[in-house]
């Protein structure tokens, strides 16, 4: 039966979030992005509040009474956090984007191996390194390359735009073992930090998420154990191909449910902004504008809330989704931009305050969510090439 | 719990919709439009399958039904033809309102004769909602009524009343003088013969042609307190408006769908510079952002809808976060607040629902028109009806 509720353990977890977001990141959020660093106190924080203790208890009971809704909690709390901060949210310790590659082509050995050490206790990250100077979307025409020596693989290439690629414990690297056979040659590689020929190469400094650690890395004669590759299901062609495309259909939901977080963010401080600092003298049909203006853009937020989370049900029901996941994160990463470039020019005439300091990140952090896990045009590529299987479009 | 999927029951009701639709509506509908009405025949075929007498069985309807299940309907009907769809469903709002708000008295009065197997598909109902002076929405209302002894005295006009001038179940929807929004908000039943009620007919029309409508104008017009359905300020008006809007979305979601998978036909077949013009990104773009936006638009619609239900059968709303108040914490917002009055609420729902289905409505019929270019211009097909009707949605 068709239902917009969220189930008690879900709406507790999403509270859960909304009230991380408000006690640990609004409060830094601003000082974070100028300096382009995090405090180490951050990280705690969140190991505290979201893996140790009762917190952590709390949460995964949630969690095994829902059975098959992970990507479900998941969106719920994305939400929330960019809400409080989208920098800070990239950068709670745990797997992150290295996550889905090794609980989709991970053998249990190599999740165990793998994922185990996150419970420990201590501050882990994890990476996921696709993009290469050369190459974003477009995969078969990866550079990485891997090949087997000996026990190991030796990985050659350079990756960039990696997030927390300089902190991560592993990053899961794709690299091809045959050029040859274009994106059916791309294999997942589980590359340990440390591992002598992974170099950390310069950090980005970006107009937005500058809080977030966007680094390159650089892979030289880097050998990794033998079966640091995902799956041991080597023998099937497309394994490293759908890896990658599995991946992005489980986090592009993610990414839109990040941009209905800022944009939500955006849309309640100017709602704010309106009612407490609209100039005095202000026309009273001109406010009338601007609040027609933003319950459009308020059903609009509504609309791509609702998208990404049809996506992330169907993932959680193990239903193709890639067109549903396309959508909801081409639908958020425009709403996005719009909602922060309408915040932008709303509050353009008040004084400088804090509220017009966090629209304007916000209008800054907005522009990616439009560009990374595949462009806007690459979206609707996807959306296109499943609405006509049967045509070729290149 | 979030669920997309509809029951099984609903995809029953649904597919022997959508045959109806795709069997009857839509090669009736230029024809229709030129007659300017729906055939006898037609309109006998629905009433034999129940889908127009969706009453219990004590009233002598097929069994009552949810909104939800009647959203799903009025899609499948607006994909077969937007008018016949209006003119069907502007029909069935008049028993429907007086389901809603009528006593029971009333319901006896007038809905089992619209059930009845022999002649009950020759009976038309209306229901008058919007004002020359605004949408499709309550606050627009401005129609009034003021006591007057056991009479009323009723002002104002209304436009659009889709089979007004038929006499046998004709609902207006007003509100007592002096009041706003959705205080005050009743319905009366206007009697066959009724002194100074003026009713002209809608002509020259540019769209929905096949659903014949009227102009009320009512001055100083007394009317029997026996006319009003219900009790002033009963929450069944409430519950009319609201669900006529979630019908109409349901339409509009049709005709989108309808000019969306027209147009994809037609760019699959129709080859441009040796290639189908399918595989343009130029043209395949389009189809992407309609498709998304389509669904975006009924995840609205369907949102409104279940709320409608749970509403119907006294469950808060669906309890879920949205920005349009700043000040209320999420955690607050969960629903569980009982002494917040969930009408507000599905009043706006199914506004926002009914906007946003019209406006993809109109953006895919206008592209479908473009991606089809000169024959789209043309009347061998009927995506320029669909393009009018879609305009006179509003």
């Amino acid at each position: 039966m068709i239902d917009f509720t969220l189930s008690k353990s879900q709406e507790e977890s999403r509270d859960y979030a909304h009230q991380v977001a408000l006690e640990e990141m609004r409060p830094i959020s601003l000082e974070c992005d100028r300096t382009e660093s995090i405090p180490e106190s951050f990280f705690w924080n969140m190991q505290r509040r979201f893996w140790a203790g009762a917190a952590g208890q709390a949460r995964k009971q949630a969690q095994a009474e829902d059975e098959h809704q992970n990507n479900v909690f998941s969106i719920l709390s994305q939400e929330e956090m960019a809400w409080g901060d989208a920098a800070l949210s990239t950068a709670i310790p745990g797997p992150g984007l290295a996550a889905p590659p090794i609980l989709s082509q991970g053998t249990p050995e190599q999740q165990m191996r793998f994922l185990g050490p996150y419970m420990d206790g201590q501050l882990h990250w994890g990476a996921l390194a696709l993009t290469e100077p050369g190459i974003g979307s477009d995969v078969a025409g990866m550079s990485t390359t891997a090949f087997m020596d000996g026990d190991e693989w030796v990985l050659n290439g350079h990756k960039h735009y990696i997030t927390n690629g300089a902190r991560s414990d592993i990053i899961v690297t794709f690299a091809t073992i045959d050029k040859s056979l274009g994106r059916e040659g791309i294999r997942p590689f589980v590359v340990p930090k440390g591992t002598p020929g992974f170099i950390v190469g310069r950090i980005e400094e970006k107009m937005g998420l500058r809080a977030s650690q966007t680094a390159e890395l650089i892979f030289e004669d880097c050998r990794i154990p033998k079966d640091n590759l995902l799956s041991g299901r080597e023998s099937s062609k497309k394994a490293g191909f759908k890896a990658a495309m599995g991946t992005l259909d489980a986090t592009r939901p993610m990414v839109g449910a990040l941009a209905v977080g800022i944009a939500r963010a955006a849309y309640e401080t100017t709602r704010e902004w309106v009612c407490e600092e609209l100039p005095k003298g202000y026309a009273p049909h001109k406010r009338r504008q601007i609040e027609d203006e933003l319950d459009e853009l308020g059903q609009r937020i509504e609309m791509a809330r609702f998208l990404v989370w049809r996506a992330a049900w169907l993932a959680d029901r193990r239903i193709s989704n890639s067109k549903e996941a396309s959508m909801s994160k081409a639908y958020a990463g425009e709403l996005v931009m719009k909602m922060t470039a309408a915040a932008v020019r709303i509050t353009a005439p008040g004084e400088n305050s804090e509220r017009k300091q966090f629209i304007a990140k916000w209008f800054r952090d907005a522009k990616v969510f439009d560009i990374f896990e595949g462009t806007a045009q690459i979206q609707r590529l996807v959306i296109a090439r499943r609405l006509f299987p049967e045509l070729d479009i290149p | 719990m979030l669920n997309f999927a509809p029951t099984e029951e609903q995809e029953e009701i649904r597919s022997l919709a959508r045959s109806l639709a795709v069997e009857q509506l839509r090669p009736q509908g230029r024809e229709a439009e030129q007659k300017g009405d729906i055939s006898p025949e037609l309109v006998q075929t629905l009433s034999q399958t129940g889908l127009t007498t969706p009453f219990s069985e004590e009233l002598g309807g097929s069994g009552a039904i949810e909104a939800m299940t009647y959203t799903l309907i009025a899609e499948e009907l607006g994909f077969g033809d937007g008018a016949l769809a209006m003119n069907i469903i502007g029909s069935l709002m008049g028993p429907i309102t007086v389901l809603l708000a009528g006593n029971e008295s009333q319901q006896q009065e007038h809905i089992p004769p619209f059930c009845d197997p022999r002649n009950g598909y020759e009976l038309r109902g209306s229901l008058a909602f919007v004002e020359h002076t605004g949408g499709y929405t309550v606050a627009d209302i401005g129609m009034t009524a003021r006591k007057d002894g056991d009479r009323f005295i009723l002002n104002g006009a209304k436009r659009d009343v889709i089979h007004g001038w038929e006499s046998g179940t004709r609902v207006v929807l007003l509100r007592l003088e002096n009041t706003v929004e959705t205080e005050g908000l009743c319905a009366f039943m206007l009697p066959a013969k009724l002194d100074g009620l003026q009713i002209s007919a809608d002509v020259q029309k540019l769209g929905l042609i096949a659903a014949p409508s009227v102009s009320y104008s009512l001055t100083d017009v007394a009317i029997s307190a026996a006319c009003m359905l219900g009790e002033p300020g009963n929450k069944g008006v409430i519950r009319a408006a609201t669900l006529y809007n979630i019908l109409r979305a349901g339409v509009a979601c049709g005709m989108a769908r309808a000019a969306f998978e027209y147009a994809m036909d037609y760019a699959k077949e129709r080859i441009a510079f040796g290639r189908p013009i399918a595989s343009y990104q130029g043209i395949a773009f389009m189809v992407s952002e309609m498709a998304m936006k389509l669904d975006a638009a009924r995840l609205m619609l369907w949102r409104a809808a279940s709320s409608w239900d749970r509403i119907d059968v006294g469950i808060p709303l669906a309890g879920i976060l949205h920005p349009r108040d700043a000040s209320r914490s999420p955690s607050l917002d969960n629903g569980s607040d009982a002494s917040r009055s969930p009408w507000p609420e599905l009043v706006r729902e199914s506004e926002s629902a009914q906007h946003q289905a019209v406006e993809i409505a109109k953006s895919a019929t206008i592209d479908a028109v473009q991606i089809m270019g000169g024959a789209g211009f043309m009347q061998d097909h009927p995506v320029e009806m669909w393009m009018r009707n879609a305009a006179a949605m509003e």
